[in-house]
């Protein structure tokens, strides 16, 4: 391919965000680019381990613990053999951090991104989200508020398909919703227990990204409950970019694919104001390329586009081109994770489950929601299940084996994902002294969780036991590990968005306020990042961005 | 020449048993392979021999088939070579020849030609702690062997009941209409 100006747009990175990037770029008419550095899948042919059982896993899904130590650090254990092939591997593509402050940077090395292998949980920010920050005098302001986002919210729920319940929550925004997974005996229990018990708080269905009706239209099948939705579906029944936005930007005949292309920087025209183009280097053969587009929509996830722009700088220079006001790079943040709690639920023994649900019960934020006395800003909630295993009879030899044949209790679990505040101290940098396979600083990581994250994560522990216990659960317990920041796979920031160009990188639109047409979708915008899993926002986000951008670029601004 | 040919060519000098770090570096892949042909040896012929026999006695043939029919023994051995560290094995070597020397001296044999009623006795012995190194050497042979058969095609879809597109979600299916519980 020769570097010419034959696209519109280049899209850099395929995952949530690039791959509704693409869609909506190609369905208003642009001719689309789409980078990504990992390899080709294709939607049902390249999931190796779709619709297999355990026996036709390699090792029984038991990932080789030393190698999973070795080549695939950052997931900490959780790669198995039959999503390893969706992983990059950590050991040939090192970043950089110094040993106290370990940061699990997990990421894909494939088409489609973190989308095949995402937990699915899909929520909308509430306006109190969107105003935290300027309410608390913590990190920079949003310069958006919910009703901007509510309409692109709609459209991509409306498009991808969201299950789950209305519960006219004004703190949990309900979605465009498909019919919720319903909730099993216990947790129905559960429910009703836990809500009289705790006025106010609440136990609702899963909000999930696994439809639930068929969308023909989209040769989408609703889901099977087989529950190994990290293999990849070929049912369609979750939302992934092959199976949702990528078929829809190659209908329009304006997309072109290229994976295995591995971008390192962009290319600055500092007396423009503009990106003047993309470099990128053949993961296989090594050739570089500077490819250009009126536009750029860098979506590369949040880090590796924190990565791409830091080394986006002049010849000779350590210091990137979109650097200018300190921002970049800073305020990096994850969510909280690593707390859990379990308990037995009495009787209902007479039913158990058919069936494997993607996903189970949520019970939303209740801390902060109004002033309360708390040693902690922001909150928390709460993801979890209930369900029943075999029995676990001691001994070995006949008495064991059928005893197993009998079904424990019910018993719920669930585990907290609580909000990270901004600080402007945790960054991300280039490490000049170390270089990749392309010849790229490494990226380095100075991310540490603080007292409000602390406070939290003991809080939820003590809540979370507390909740169980009064609700009549039994065997009650619990356990807060220590979080390594990156371990949720919820990071986000170092790009923000904020009014001012003096504070933030991005303007209300996604747009750099150092080169107009360069938009940021991914993670990286986040100023804050709430409690509730944020992909679904960098869908409505990106639609919105792009929306934004057409209409520019039609106005001759671009 | 490149570091890769560069490696491969120092696979004469070190032998057979390469350190795994440099086994992977010479095998250099984007995304390792995990082995799914035979398993590495790691037993002797004694030692596969009594790893068959008591995994037989820890989930033992009854309406439905056991351990040895599961194909456990290549499990454990598979999980030993691939998947292990050095400890990790000794647990499991130091076990076997305690439960052996217990045998001779109890019962005048090796543990493998002792009666399936021995076996039990020694295995017994092993869990109460009352050999040495028996309990960790229980607990983790235990978890092998009951790994190895509820992920086998026969404890997936005969001892219990496999639904590979259940289609549909029940949170409350009768228990009474269960004959085997359902696999995960």
């Amino acid at each position: 391919m020769a570097a010419t100006d034959r696209f519109d747009a280049i899209v850099i990175g395929s995952g949530v965000s690039g791959g509704w990037a693409a869609k909506e770029l190609t369905e208003k008419g642009l001719r689309v680019l789409m980078v990504d550095r990992g390899r080709m899948v294709e939607h049902g042919e390249d999931y190796p381990f779709d619709g297999k059982s355990a026996y036709e896993i390699p090792a029984r899904g038991k990932m080789p613990a030393a190698l999973a130590k070795s080549d695939y650090f950052a997931l900490n254990g959780w790669v198995s053999p039959a999503t390893q092939p969706f992983f990059i591997n950590d050991r040939l593509n090192p970043y950089d951090y110094d040993a106290p402050n370990k940061f699990n940077w997990v990421r894909p090395s494939v088409v489609g991104g973190k989308s095949l292998t995402w937990g699915r949980w899909s929520f909308r920010w509430s306006q109190a989200d969107f105003e935290a920050n300027k309410r608390e005098g913590v990190g920079t302001d949003w310069p958006i508020r919910y009703d901007d986002v509510a309409p692109w919210y709609s459209y991509v729920e409306n498009y991808i398909g969201v299950s789950g319940g209305r519960e006219n929550l004004p703190y949990l925004p309900d979605s465009e919703f498909m019919p919720p997974f319903p909730m099993n005996v216990a947790e129905k229990w559960l429910k009703e227990r836990l809500e009289s018990e705790f006025p106010g708080r609440k136990l609702i269905n899963a909000r999930l990204s696994n439809i639930t009706e068929d969308k023909p239209e989209q040769n989408r099948t609703r889901c099977q409950k087989r529950a190994q939705c990290d293999r990849g579906c070929s049912f369609g029944a979750y939302f992934s970019t092959q199976a949702v936005t990528l078929p829809a930007a190659r209908a329009t005949g304006r997309l072109t694919l290229r994976s295995d292309s591995w971008v390192t920087n962009l290319e600055y025209d500092p007396a423009q104001k503009r990106v003047t183009g993309v470099r990128m280097v053949d993961a296989n053969t090594g050739q570089v390329e500077v490819v250009q587009a009126r536009m750029v929509f860098l979506c590369a996830s949040a880090m590796s586009s924190l990565h791409i722009l830091l080394n986006s700088r002049p010849a000779g220079s350590e210091r990137s081109y979109f650097h200018s006001n300190g921002a970049l790079g800073s305020a990096v943040m994850d969510h909280i994770f690593r707390v859990g709690v379990a308990g037995d639920i009495p009787g209902m023994s007479e039913f158990v489950e058919y069936g494997r649900r993607p996903g189970g019960v949520y019970v939303p934020r209740f801390r902060n929601l109004e002033a309360e006395d708390l040693p902690f800003k922001r909150g928390y909630g709460f993801q979890g299940a209930a369900g029943r295993q075999a029995s676990a009879p001691k001994g070995f030899g006949l008495s064991m084996k059928h005893g197993m044949r009998e079904y424990g209790p019910w018993r719920f679990t669930m585990s907290a994902f609580g909000e990270c505040l901004p600080y402007d101290d945790n960054r991300v940098m280039l490490n000049h002294s170390k270089t990749d396979r392309f010849g790229t600083p490494l990226l380095r990581f100075d991310v540490r969780f603080r007292d409000n994250e602390i406070r939290m994560m003991d809080d939820a522990l003590e809540q979370g036991m507390l909740m169980l216990r009064k609700a009549g659960l039994t065997n009650v317990t619990g356990g807060r590990g220590k979080h390594v920041p990156g371990e949720a796979i919820h990071e986000m920031g170092g790009a923000r968005m904020g009014h001012d160009p003096a504070t933030s990188v991005l303007n209300k639109w996604n747009q750099a306020h150092d080169a107009a047409n360069l938009f940021i979708t991914d993670g990286a915008q986040m100023a804050s990042v709430s409690c509730v899993n944020p992909s679904l926002t960098f869908m409505a986000m990106t639609a919105r961005a792009a929306d934004h951008a057409v209409k520019q670029m039609r106005a001759g601004l671009i | 020449m490149d570091r890769r040919i560069a490696l491969a060519s120092i696979v004469g000098m070190l032998g057979a048993n390469i350190f795994a770090p440099l086994a992977r570096a010479i095998a250099y892949q984007p995304n390792p392979v995990i082995n799914t042909g035979a398993p590495e040896i790691v037993f002797t012929p004694a030692q596969r021999a009594l790893v068959t026999a008591l995994s037989e006695r820890i989930l033992p043939t009854s309406d439905t088939p056991g351990a040895i029919a599961a194909g456990v023994p290549e499990y454990i051995e598979h999980m030993l070579g691939d998947w292990a560290i050095a400890d990790e094995r000794a647990t499991i070597f130091e076990g076997l020849a305690a439960i052996d020397t217990r045998s001779i001296a109890d019962y005048g044999k090796p543990a493998v030609k002792a009666s399936a009623a021995q076996q039990d006795a020694l295995l017994t012995l092993a869990m109460n702690g009352e050999l040495s190194g028996g309990a960790p050497f229980f607990e983790a042979f235990r978890q092998l062997v009951i790994t190895g058969y509820y992920t086998s095609e026969i404890g997936i879809t005969q001892e219990r009941e496999y639904l590979p597109v259940p289609g549909e979600y029940d949170g409350a299916y009768p228990y009474a209409k269960v004959k085997r519980i359902f696999s995960s």
